[in-house]
């Protein structure tokens, strides 16, 4: 066999689509299987416009004379598939004749994979996109449960430790006659009435540097000076205080419920921890949130009562009476005082 | 359940071939072929990927009525329906899918016969 014989054989058998033409008239000289099947086996005075049919023959030429070779895509139709062809023509020299040579890819499986792939990551991303709003709506639920602060140490390390805090300042609050007007309301009324009240008070607890810890059932507990310390704690909380009772008042002006509440404040420390594994609590303890509830149920209704300890860091705010020495359980007998707004806060109630 | 057979059979590395074995059936079957002869590539491969990586439970979901309006103008009859599931058979046969996790895919379309077949088709 020559040379010849098994070049032209070796051009049949591969996957490649080959067609020889000439330079002058475009005319096929030759062209293998794979192209007369994808194009259609060219008649014999066929040129390639003719067999393929979207070519601008005119940009092959001007391509091939710059850099030697011209590429492209061409769609065919095939039954019902479309084939996409890669093509790639580059001139040769064979005995002084001008030829172009044709070489055909089918690339088709390459495009499928990749609408395939597209269509796969834009279904990913989707899920994606599900995944990280479901993540804030978790961490939004649980920066609910704790502070954010204490949050990222969750985040981080899967656990929370427990803190001490030597000195903060906690308001607790407590309604006058709950029960009773429980028992006699619809449960959804009075869950509508405390979201409306609890959710006012968050919004003044976090204007005036407290942070809500929990309500059960109709206490409402806010510290300050935890978890970031600060040296204002004690103001932080009456300001709440006094303000929760303004809001209260205010409220029952035009509302058809009228709630009346009892505040303690406490200072001293607590430790604030997550409490459980399963069920995340965030909860402080110590002497300064029993302080406050003890003196929540000493107070008059809406009232609010402080330990003497607190004066020197009310007296120039606030309008602070004396309650005298009274006996509070667990911490024996302790000064207490009423703390009101002072006259520059009565001052601007009064304008509104 | 199909949660298990998406990841089970190795996400979208397996999926995609699975994907290109059926596409090939679907096209070359005569009783459904020309309903793709019009549908261009990317279109028709999209639709399937979802389609498939759906059924093995993978991250889509095609709610009911969705399956509904996309087949709506279609006018599909049993037979046809018959067709599409013959091919994922196959197709899933031949890319290594244990008996009855076929029959659990096949389960799943079954379901949805009433879905796709809504144009009127008793």
């Amino acid at each position: 066999m020559s040379i010849t014989a098994i070049n032209q054989q070796l051009l049949r058998a591969i996957g490649v689509g080959i067609a020889v033409v000439r330079g002058d008239n475009l005319q096929f000289l030759f062209t293998n299987e794979p192209f007369a099947e994808w194009f259609g086996k060219p008649e014999p005075d066929a040129t390639l416009p003719d067999v393929l049919m979207d070519i601008d023959m005119e940009k092959v030429r001007e391509s091939v004379n710059e850099t030697g070779r011209f590429t492209g895509e061409i769609s065919v139709k095939l039954k019902r598939r479309t084939l996409v062809i890669a093509l790639s023509i580059s001139s040769a020299d064979a005995e002084g004749n001008n030829l172009f040579v044709v070489e055909c890819q089918n690339i088709t499986r390459i495009r499928e994979l990749e609408s395939m792939i597209d269509s796969y990551s834009s279904m990913v991303e989707r899920n994606t996109r599900e995944l990280e709003r479901e993540k804030e709506r978790v961490e939004r639920l649980l920066l609910n449960l704790m502070p954010r602060s204490v949050y990222e140490e969750f985040k981080t390390f899967g656990v929370v430790t427990p803190q001490l805090y030597e000195s903060v300042s906690v308001v607790m609050l407590d309604f006058v006659d709950f029960t009773r007007f429980s028992s006699t309301h619809d449960p959804t009324v009075t869950l509508g009435e405390l979201n409306d009240i609890f959710t006012a008070f968050d919004r003044i607890a976090e204007q005036f540097g407290c942070e809500r810890i929990k309500t059960i059932g109709d206490a409402y507990l806010a510290v300050s000076g935890m978890p970031e310390p600060s040296p204002d704690h004690m103001r932080a909380v009456a300001n709440c205080a006094v303000r929760f009772i303004r809001y209260l008042e205010r409220r029952n002006q035009s509302h058809q419920y009228k709630w009346e509440a009892r505040i303690g404040l406490g200072t001293g420390s607590a430790v604030g921890s997550v409490v459980g594994i399963q069920k995340y609590v965030y909860d402080v303890f110590g002497s300064a949130v029993n302080l406050a509830a003890r003196l929540q149920a000493f107070a008059k209704p809406m009232a609010v009562v402080a330990p003497d300890t607190m004066k020197e860091y009310l007296v120039e705010e606030f309008h602070l009476d004396d309650l005298g020495k009274q006996e509070i359980r667990s911490f024996g007998e302790m000064r207490l005082m009423r703390v009101s707004p002072g006259i520059e806060l009565a001052r601007q109630a009064g304008r509104f | 359940m199909s949660k298990a057979l998406f990841d089970k059979y190795g996400g979208f590395k397996s999926v995609s071939r699975i994907v290109m074995a059926f596409y090939d059936k679907v096209l070359d079957s005569d009783q459904i072929g020309d309903y793709f002869d019009e549908i261009d590539m990317p279109k028709l491969i999209d639709h399937q990927t979802k389609f498939i990586s759906a059924l093995l439970g993978g991250p889509v979901s095609y709610s009911d009525e969705r399956l509904r309006r996309a087949h709506a103008s279609l006018q599909l009859t049993h037979e046809d329906f018959d067709e599409v599931s013959r091919l994922l058979q196959e197709s899933l046969a031949e890319h290594g899918f244990e008996p009855q996790d076929i029959k659990i895919v096949i389960s799943e379309i079954e379901a949805r016969r009433s879905s796709i077949l809504s144009a009127g088709v008793v």
